[in-house]
């Protein structure tokens, strides 16, 4: 096996305490928001929350809940992520292979066409005309087809497939497949890690989204919980400042007495977060060393 | 989205039908909208006139005849509105009065969303929002309906809605677009000066009423108690309890700095060159020096400041929403110690000012926001029929105290036509009242502060001290004496995009930099330093433009308000 | 050019035909591998290139209510305004300067982090740290901001705390009222943040790496250090190249939430004002959209060049986008 050094286990040991270190301080901010989450707001006002909630409490989380449509958003929302992620990974490194070849005529114009549309945009106006010419308008569709084709994830696709073996694309074309069997057969198996990445990347920007369904929906029902969930927060947060107003809001302000726009703030986080997070530890197996070349050898 | 359309389409058609029925009677009132001005006073004279009340026959539309559908749609990134009849009090008004109402949802994106809407002509029937600037520029895209032409066939917002503030809300052209909400012609508002009990008390309650007191009874807290914040600010990046203290050193002050202007004659000049300003923001500034005041006023966030409230950490607070935080401090405090917690002061001013020329903020008559009908709406003087019932007493009784009945808060109204019948529950069940005002709250779009406050004021002052809440006690006791009627000063700042609004965006990077700047001055002398520097660089920006124009409209204001 | 007919037998050799024709018949040849791109860019097209009109307001004075073409034009005007603007030096140099910033720390940075994480051999551990590395990049910036204040406090803060405790400072430093020190917050919150986040994609390239080659290495005692500096680093260098030519594509965007949230007191302005914050205060707040396009359309094309001078010096390593 392999053997360490003692610069090598001074570096290792560095390391560690390193990542350690890393790690603490981006947990601590996550757990500590957890904590205030389940604790009353008032008292955690108080201050002095760290790791574990002092005043317990599902009130936070209740009035998060409290809008009757949060689990169709919870759905429309799935079902979107999955579906956009899907069509997206596979349309745009399907473009991503044809522009790794060489031969592709007039490749180098469809790059500089695609980079372009990185930098200039026709802003919102056009886009929602556009938008509405092509009947997407309240349509589930609209949150897959805009955006099925990234550019930015082109250009890692392509890096990553040019990093493949030379040999193995050429040995199946003696054997007789075609560009599109090659893809299918040999790049997307080999492509585990990328995929895995650009997919969660993906999947994260679906989840995360609620300002495309905030101008092309006006039907809740197909509201994803994003949206749902940032307008019952600032609906929430404005209750405090608006209910020196009038006495319906004062009314209203007192219907949530222990709750703060800070816990609030960490319950939403919470529920918006967990779900998408929850995939990373599932997406980490393909990045396990040797998933290539294991595939490779077979 | 397809089978929808039809029944969408059916509902239309009859709304469209009715509406050419009804076009009828109204002698086809907004087909000729452009000249509304001769307009209104021909259908003066025909109409005949009104009586008080209610019940009387108007020439108007009646609200229930048939049904009444319309989009709508909040202007407010925090606005969702409640899906419409889900709960008593709309089902009551949708099974009574046939309005039915369809949200249109922002999604939290407005800003970009009612662009769109705009740019694609695509508006909903109704908008609710702030008067400035999306509004105006409605109305300068030619796109809403005005609604002075109808106010005069229905009886409560020409009621409710002092002339004065409805002169106030018209627009360049002469014509009224917005229905306000929580119009008044009283005081309101919640800035002002919170001490902590416990600390006032155990420091001997010493006199807190002049700058020279505070400043005392400031030291005296940094010496006794040095984990103690003595004077909290607030989110000092907006004023707040920076802009208190200048409200103290100049009498009847309705808050010049939100203009950057103090009128001299007649006219509005710089700020930076008033002495009472200039002595302020010394004072100000010796509060920084000698840490008796928050430092991290001007970066910390409202949570923050809330945290210090609540828990009891700061002796002094100012700000133009105190309220709040120190309502529910109070409540914390009182829960460990029943001496401790948060007591409202008068607020503080000058040696030699008259206490009662100090106001701690400002309150105008046109209310907060308001509604607009836009020219989308198939039948717009039917849905100003609709907000006028919405406004008037049966309306704002539905919204305060739900729907009428011997089950219900109040069952009809007194002889008077105004002053409800309440039942045994209203007393007895509050925390009920309570949930159902929260629940009615996001539907209070044209709220008639008069008509609910006094109705409530009634009642309220037959509860004993202890039973009152905090923040209501206090708004009758100081708050509400102590705002400045601001009417004069509405709608002076000119619209965006124009060259004075570009200045303006300069004059206020300006302001706003040496708020800070100037607070954390070393000396007095290095103060009006900041601020001579502020004055010149605000010139150079085009600050005398900027002056001229808000005089301008100023007087415009005045004017209006003398009737012209 | 001689006119030949063209047989079958002879297709092969196409100097003999039209340029037109031998575009269209051998782009038919390969039609294959043109169907894998000729769709996505037909959709690039549509999404991408119909909607693009929109930036000729930048040369209108737009009015909502107008359509894009019924504006009056007003040719070179906003960028004029824009270059004659009185804030156009502090705006460029902070956005320079922060954009090297970022760029110099916050571009290695997470390939540190996942070449650290690459010699980590118990699985556990390192998935753990992966996972909650990754936590602060779903965190607003609002809750992130809320923190560093807090942390930063002067009445309240841990840092000053400590700072006391220790001596260190005789009395507490105002961390966000000093210009000298917003540029380190600002640059450490970003790294912090989105350093886990960012790391990812080195990983997925590190999982690339043939672990015979370490073995290799190892057996002709080559240091752990070595190993990395001769194995691990050439694997991942072209997906390193294509982004840091990306990043210096984006070296004007400097940032802006980050910003606006930590740099809530004015007082900072003269060095947290960058060309997006700028552009959000003046132009989009104020409805000034044709300002704003202008501004955009100014910082696209500067990108745009950046982006090709980088390409062309990266091409000399074998990695370019063309």
């Amino acid at each position: 096996m392999i053997r360490y050094s003692i610069g090598d286990r001074i570096m290792i040991g560095c390391i560690y305490l390193l990542l350690t270190l890393l790690a603490f301080s981006t947990f601590y901010p996550f757990w500590n928001a957890l904590a205030i989450s389940f604790n009353a707001g008032l008292d955690t006002a108080k201050g002095g929350i760290t790791f574990w909630p002092r005043e317990f409490t599902l009130e936070n989380y209740s009035i998060v809940f409290q809008d009757s449509s949060l689990l169709r958003g919870f759905g429309v929302s799935v079902a979107r992520t999955i579906v956009g992620t899907v069509l997206s990974i596979l349309a745009t490194s399907i473009f991503a292979y044809g522009m790794t070849k060489r031969e592709l005529i007039g490749h180098k114009y469809y790059m500089l066409m695609g980079i372009i549309t990185m930098y200039f945009g026709g802003g919102l106006i056009p886009t929602y005309m556009l938008i509405r010419n092509l009947g997407l308008m309240n349509s589930f569709w609209v949150f897959i087809i805009p955006g099925l084709i990234s550019v930015w994830n082109m250009i890692i696709f392509r890096t990553f497939f040019k990093g493949l073996p030379v040999g193995l694309e050429e040995s199946a074309k003696i054997d007789g497949s075609g560009n599109w069997g090659i893809y299918f057969r040999i790049i997307l198996p080999l492509s585990g890690p990328v995929i895995a990445t650009l997919a969660l990347f993906t999947a994260i920007a679906h989840w995360n989204d609620w300002f495309v369904p905030s101008i092309y929906i006006s039907d809740e029902n197909l509201l994803p919980i994003q949206t749902i969930l940032r307008q019952t927060l600032l609906s929430n947060i404005s209750v405090t400042q608006m209910s020196g107003l009038d006495s319906a809001s004062l009314a209203r302000l007192e219907q949530m007495k222990n709750v703060t726009s800070k816990s609030l703030t960490m319950a939403t986080m919470m529920v918006a977060t967990l779900p998408i997070i929850a995939v990373y530890p599932f997406v980490q197996r393909f990045f396990v060393k040797g998933v290539l070349i294991g595939s490779l050898k077979e | 989205m397809r089978n929808k359309r039809k029944p969408l389409w059916m509902t239309m058609s009859v709304v469209f039908v009715l509406a050419l029925t009804v076009a009828g009677c109204s002698g086809g009132g907004n087909k000729t909208a452009e000249s509304t001005e001769k307009q209104g006073t021909t259908e003066q004279t025909t109409e005949p006139k009104v009586e008080g009340n209610t019940e009387a026959k108007t020439a108007g539309w009646q609200l229930g005849s048939e049904p009444l559908d319309f989009t709508f749609y909040g202007n407010y990134d925090w606005y969702k509105m409640p899906e419409w009849g889900k709960d008593k009090t709309t089902a009551w008004i949708k099974e009574n009065k046939k309005v039915n109402i369809k949200a249109i949802s922002s999604g939290g994106g407005t800003a970009a969303k009612l662009n769109t809407m705009m740019a694609s002509n695509e508006l909903p029937d109704v908008i609710w929002g702030e008067r400035q600037p999306d509004v105006e520029r409605l109305i300068e895209a030619d796109m809403l309906v005005p609604i002075d032409q109808y106010m005069d066939k229905y009886p409560n917002l020409k009621k409710w809605l002092d002339p004065k503030a409805a002169n106030m809300l018209r627009s360049s052209d002469g014509k009224l677009y917005i229905f306000p909400n929580w119009y008044t012609t009283r005081a309101n508002g919640t800035a002002g000066w919170v001490v902590n009990k416990k600390i006032y008390n155990e420091l001997g309650s010493p006199k807190l009423e002049t700058f020279d007191d505070l400043y005392a009874y400031l030291k005296q807290v940094k010496e006794k108690y040095p984990k103690i914040i003595p004077y909290e600010t607030g989110l000092a990046k907006d004023g707040q309890g920076v802009d208190m203290i200048y409200q103290g050193y100049k009498e009847n002050n309705p808050s010049y700095q939100s203009f950057y202007a103090v009128p001299q004659g007649d006219q509005l000049t710089s700020i930076y060159k008033d002495p009472d300003f200039r002595e302020a923001r010394q004072f100000i500034a010796k509060l920084f020096r000698e840490k008796l005041a928050t430092q991290d006023a001007f970066t910390q966030t409202a949570d923050q400041v809330k945290e210090k409230v609540v828990s009891g950490r700061v002796a002094v607070y100012a700000s133009s929403n105190p309220t709040v935080d120190a309502m529910q401090g109070d409540a914390e405090l009182k829960k460990t110690d029943p001496d401790a917690g948060y007591i409202m002061i008068w607020p503080l001013h000058k040696e030699g000012l008259d206490k009662n020329k100090i106001f701690a903020g400002n309150y105008k008559q046109l209310g907060w926001n308001g509604a607009v009908i836009t020219k989308n709406a198939k039948d717009p003087e039917k849905i100003f029929a609709f907000l006028d019932w919405y406004t008037g007493p049966e309306g704002s009784a539905l919204q305060m105290w739900g729907p009428p009945g011997p089950d219900g808060y109040w069952n009809g109204f007194d002889a008077d036509g105004e002053t409800p019948k309440y039942t045994d529950k209203y007393s007895s069940d509050s925390a009920g009242l309570g949930e159902l005002q929260s629940k009615n709250d996001p539907f209070m779009w044209v709220g008639n502060t008069v008509y609910i406050d006094d109705n409530k004021a009634k009642f309220e002052a037959t509860l004993p001290m202890e039973k009152r809440n905090w923040s209501t006690h206090y708004q009758y006791e100081i708050t509400w004496k102590t705002q400045k009627d601001a009417t004069e000063f509405v709608n002076l700042f000119p619209v965006p995009d124009s060259q004075e609004g570009e200045i303006r965006t300069r004059i206020t990077d300006i302001y706003l930099e040496q708020l800070s700047k100037a607070a954390f001055a070393k000396s007095d002398q290095e103060v009006l330093d900041i601020l001579d520097k502020a004055h010149e660089d605000s010139v150079a920006a085009g600050y005398q433009q900027y002056l001229d124009y808000i005089t301008k409209r100023w007087h415009e204001n005045l004017g209006k308000m003398a009737g012209k | 050019m001689a006119r030949t007919t063209v047989t079958k037998g002879t297709a092969n050799h196409t100097p003999m035909l039209k340029p037109k024709q031998r575009l269209g018949i051998r782009m038919m040849k390969q039609w294959d591998i043109q169907l894998m791109v000729i769709p996505a860019l037909v959709l690039i097209f549509i999404f991408s290139y119909i909607p693009m009109y929109g930036v000729l307001i930048a040369f209108q004075d737009y009015k909502v209510g107008h359509n894009f073409f019924s504006n009056p034009w007003v040719g070179f005007k906003h960028f004029e305004s824009f270059f004659h603007a009185p804030e156009l030096y502090t705006v460029m140099r902070n956005t320079i300067v922060i954009s090297l910033l970022k760029f110099a720390i916050g571009f290695p940075a997470p390939i540190v982090l996942a070449l650290m994480l690459n010699e980590v051999r118990l699985m556990f551990f390192k998935r753990v740290v992966q996972t909650i590395t990754y936590l602060p990049h779903f965190m607003s910036w609002v809750i992130i901001g809320g923190l560093v204040t807090t942390m930063l406090s002067v009445d309240i803060g841990s840092v000053n705390g400590v700072l006391v405790g220790l001596n260190l400072v005789e009395e507490p430093i105002n961390f966000f009222s000093i210009p000298e020190y917003f540029w380190t917050i600002l640059i450490t919150t970003n790294v912090w943040k989105e350093i886990g986040f960012a790391s990812i994609v080195y990983l997925a390239a590190i999982a690339g790496v043939d672990p015979h080659l370490y073995e290799a290495a190892s057996m002709d005692g080559a240091s752990r250090f070595k190993q990395i500096y001769l194995i691990t680093l050439p694997t991942i260098m072209p997906v390193v190249i294509i982004f840091m030519i990306l990043a210096i594509g984006s070296l004007l965007n400097a940032g802006f939430e980050d910003i606006l949230i930590l740099a809530t007191n004015p007082g900072l302005r003269s060095v947290s004002d960058v060309i997006d914050t700028y552009v959000y205060r003046i132009g989009i707040s104020n409805f000034r959209f044709s300002y704003a396009t202008a501004v955009g359309l100014f910082k696209a094309v500067v990108s745009v060049i950046m982006l090709t001078i980088a390409n062309a010096i990266a091409r000399k390593s074998g990695n370019s986008l063309w």
